[in-house]
């Protein structure tokens, strides 16, 4: 409700560092110390009015109010439910968690692969919790939403039915932090039947704050092995599924009892010596718990019996616990996709484990300004954010006969306005790479234009243009800069992203945008160069006073625009002319002596020379990317931000600007510039004002 | 050339939020859905259009209908998106102030002129919520009333919806309340620019 001045705010704190995962963002405000002291303090358990224990919290559907499946829910706190509740026993594990009434595999499966790192667990599930000293009823977890980090604040009520959980349990019944990490996240998407239905990857990056990437097995490289051996050394997250063509297929067991449309975690993978010589295995987890692979390598498969002691003690697992080892050729013949998700360097202290590098952006596309669309669009595609990226060294991978700097390109588009819109479709997404030619290189205060796209070709870009919550590909590109355009598929559609690279090695990444600065040359009117027929005009206009008001500039500009039929205005407002007449009026009467006057019918006849000049097919009217050259031609050098505000603020809902909101555009830019420089008196470039300062300058 | 993807088929839908309104907020969505179209969004034109069909049906409220600058203008304090249009919430806010600032209007018009003279002004804004100074009195008068210092109603609402947003971005940005805000030019500019 504070208009921009919010967004300026998050941008801020973006900058302090606050939504980093050390300095979390309070998920609606709330905050877990402050309230559980509150709840110690007054001798009561923590009831959490945000997400009540009830119907709404549970679905809107399938689980909504009037489903037979959510009848004879109650919600209990696991000290009804178990004698002696523990948070974490020990160690988080991954039999902690196995699956209730709930299609949320996939989140399960995330939860899973989370528990093998232990670093990244201990960030999303502070340990600091438990059902002992300074239990209050109260949990908290972090998640990271679009590009920052949320804390998120539970009560432990959790729905159970005939004293039983509804949803993920341990296997042993008395262990709750998984149960409690999933209210905390059906929290933060509403309710529990959202999260029904999902990819491995959304949880796995919510998690992690890492950068997905997905690998069709049908088509897998011939280095997917060593990828995974790899990603899994960089303590990255795996997940694996067969997939189905049909929904009656969704659940569906093979007879080798491999479940299909199924979200499984891939949690290993090592290399035997067998009498035939050596064999690939790769070992997988059902987040059942339980419904375990029956072919070749599994459990008691005979298998085993031909490695060597040593193998097969260190690597085979016999219990029903949903584990399995399978060989890497059976995998692929089987599975159909695996998602590996990159872990950011701060989630990894390890020394030994190979870290990505990072660097993240966030932007937004909007109508009429920075919503270009794809290449398909040359006239507007130029005007999408850009980023460029500096690759400056080489990967070292000995074995490997790329020679160039790998880095990964996520781009991510934000459901902020979910709420606001309901039911509001994702947009179809992706991006494109460029080379920068020598003469740009280096240069951070430039927007490339149009031009620039028309000369040259992309060197790389993403797969696909598709309407994913994340778009993110994997490129080998040489030393140098490369630009990273990322855009909708289709031009004027509003929405906001984030874009991240990791890299091997060290990148530089930085947004590409023109400077904000005002160049206007200033019109110089001595009295003697009034001739006489302007001061004759002049007299007639201003009446007794030889003074002007805003009130008569209002009736004489109507007049004159009323005769032209080669533009198309409205009419002038009388805040635009109260504008002018602020902008001029250098005695400080509220009006406009000869002079003054002189001077804004001078400045009047440019923008007029402007307007036509860049009404390129005559209509009288500027489209918006008309409007963004003119502006540059009345001397005025803008960004990707202020390009938004002009044209939410100017243009009609078809995009066009007539001239009386050009004119008046034109002319508060001046105006607030000067302003600026006038309250900067020590060139600080910042200004420093009160609450009445403030609103002497803006209610102007 | 690029070319879409097939679209994944779509999940996770909205209609929760819906069937957990109270029956208060579901009559107002309603209307705001009937008045704000398909997009769910309300752009100037359309908010000039929903204010002066109200004002007509009210007597003692002098005007000369809303302008479509005053509304843009309206429309620009209270968006954060930089959409150029207003959200159901945003639009609740506004509708809400709106009411309660034409209360206040009727009772402080003391001679019944159907205006808030520049005598009647200092009252009326401090009734409203905004005690201000003289200098910022007279200005507000400068900039929103007519030639014989009376301010009409589409002058008044528009003044008070841009000085609420105005006090509002200050509060926002002054986040250690010590009294003042500092920006930098480009701030400055989305700031007052998109007013």
């Amino acid at each position: 409700m504070s208009g921009i001045a919010s967004k300026l705010q998050h941008d801020r704190e973006k900058a302090q560092g606050i939504g980093s995962n050390s300095h979390a963002v309070k998920y609606l405000g709330q905050d877990y110390e402050v309230l559980r002291r509150q709840c110690l303090e007054s001798g009561r358990l923590f009831k959490d009015d945000t997400f009540e224990a009830g119907v709404s919290s549970l679905g809107f559907k399938e689980l909504g109010p009037s489903s037979f499946k959510v009848r004879g829910v109650t919600w209990k706190r696991p000290t009804e439910l178990s004698r002696n509740p523990q948070f974490i026993l020990e160690d988080a594990t991954r039999t902690d968690i196995c699956q209730g009434a709930l299609g949320d595999c996939w989140l399960l499966a995330a939860i899973a692969s989370l528990t093998l790192n232990k670093q990244v667990l201990s960030r999303v599930v502070p340990s600091d919790q438990s059902f002992e000293q300074g239990y209050a009823g109260i949990f908290h977890f972090e998640f990271w939403q679009f590009g920052e980090w949320v804390d998120v604040v539970v009560d432990d009520r959790l729905p159970t039915r005939d004293g039983e959980l509804l949803f993920v349990h341990s296997a042993t019944g008395s262990e709750f932090w998984s149960a409690l990490l999933e209210k905390a996240y059906a929290k933060l998407n509403g309710c529990y039947e959202a999260l029904s239905g999902g990819t491995t990857t959304e949880g796995f990056e919510d998690f992690t704050g890492g950068i997905a990437e997905a690998h069709d097995l049908k088509q897998a490289r011939p280095e997917l092995f060593k990828i995974i051996k790899k990603a899994l050394n960089r303590g990255s997250l795996l997940g694996c599924s067969i997939d189905i063509t049909s929904s009656a297929d969704s659940e569906a067991i093979t007879s080798q009892k491999l479940v299909k449309g199924h979200a499984y975690s891939l949690t290993g993978a090592d290399e035997v010596r067998t009498r035939g010589g050596s064999e690939k295995l790769i070992r997988i987890r059902n987040p059942w718990g339980q419904v375990e692979w029956t072919g070749a390598w599994s459990d008691r498969s005979s298998e085993w019996d031909s490695v060597s002691d040593e193998d097969r003690d260190r690597l085979k697992n016999a219990s029903e616990d949903g584990e399995f080892w399978m060989s890497f050729s059976d995998w692929l013949h089987h599975y159909s996709r695996l998602e590996i998700c990159n872990l950011t360097p701060d989630a990894l202290s390890d020394d030994e484990v190979e870290k990505w590098s990072l660097s993240k952006f966030e932007g937004s596309w909007r109508k009429g300004s920075t919503a270009g669309g794809c290449r398909n669009f040359p006239n507007s595609f130029w005007q999408n954010p850009q980023f460029v990226i500096k690759l400056d060294e080489e990967d070292d991978d000995p074995d490997d006969n790329e020679v160039g700097c790998t880095f990964i390109v996520g781009l991510i588009q934000k459901n902020r306005r979910k709420m606001r819109k309901m039911g509001q479709d994702m947009h179809t997404i992706g991006f494109a790479i460029y080379e920068v030619p020598d003469e740009y290189v280096g240069r951070r205060q430039v927007h490339l234009n149009r031009d620039f796209f028309l000369r040259n070709a992309s060197k790389a870009r993403s797969e696909t243009f598709i309407n994913l919550r994340e778009v993110s590909n994997r490129f080998c590109l040489p030393p140098g800069e490369y630009l990273v355009l990322p855009s909708t598929f289709e031009p004027n559609k509003n929405g906001d992203f984030a874009v991240r690279i990791f890299s091997e090695k060290h990148a530089d990444f930085q947004e590409l945008d023109d400077p904000v600065d005002c160049h206007v040359e200033e019109v110089h009117v001595d009295e003697d160069d009034v001739d006489d027929r302007f001061r004759n005009l002049f007299g007639q206009l201003a009446g007794h006073d030889c003074e002007i008001s805003a009130f008569e500039l209002q009736r004489i500009l109507n007049k004159v625009v009323a005769k032209r039929s080669d533009i198309k205005t409205s009419g002038f407002s009388l805040a635009t002319c109260r504008n002018m007449v602020n902008l001029l009026d250098k005695d400080g009467s509220g009006k406009l002596g000869l002079v003054e006057f002189k001077i804004l019918w001078t400045k009047i006849q440019k923008y007029l020379d402007y307007y036509r000049e860049r009404d390129a097919d005559k209509t009288g009217c500027m489209s918006s990317a008309e409007m963004r050259m003119a502006v540059e031609d009345a001397g005025f050098s803008l960004n990707n931000p202020m390009h938004q505000v002009l044209v939410a603020r100017y243009s009609d809902t078809n995009l066009s600007i007539d001239f009386d909101n050009f004119v008046c555009c034109l002319v508060r830019l001046e105006s607030l510039f000067k302003t600026f420089k006038t309250l900067d008196k020590d060139d600080s470039e910042t200004v420093e004002l009160t609450l009445f300062e403030w609103l002497n300058v803006a209610m102007l | 050339q690029f070319v879409p993807s097939d679209p994944p088929p779509v999940r996770r839908p909205h209609a929760y939020a819906d069937q957990y309104e109270s029956d208060e907020e579901k009559q107002f969505r309603k209307v705001f859905q009937q008045l704000a179209g398909d997009d769910m969004e309300v752009s100037p034109t359309e908010l000039m259009n929903i204010l002066n069909r109200i004002i007509s049906k009210h007597q003692g409220l002098k005007t000369d209908g809303f302008s479509i600058e005053s509304c843009r203008s309206m429309v620009a304090v209270m968006d954060s998106d930089s959409t150029g249009k207003l959200g159901f919430h945003e639009f609740k806010h506004l509708w809400n102030n709106i009411k309660k600032w034409q209360g206040v209007y009727k009772q402080y018009d003391a001679d019944g002129s159907g205006m808030i003279g520049a005598d009647e002004l200092p009252n009326a804004f401090r009734a409203a919520g905004f005690p201000l100074n003289d200098q910022l009195f007279d200005m507000i008068i400068r900039r929103y009333s007519d030639e014989s210092g009376n301010m009409d109603f589409d002058n008044y609402i528009g003044c008070l919806v841009r000085l609420d947003a105005m006090c509002r971005a200050f509060k926002t940005l002054d986040k250690d309340n010590n009294g003042t805000i500092k920006v930098n030019v480009q701030e400055w500019l989305q700031l007052t620019m998109y007013s």
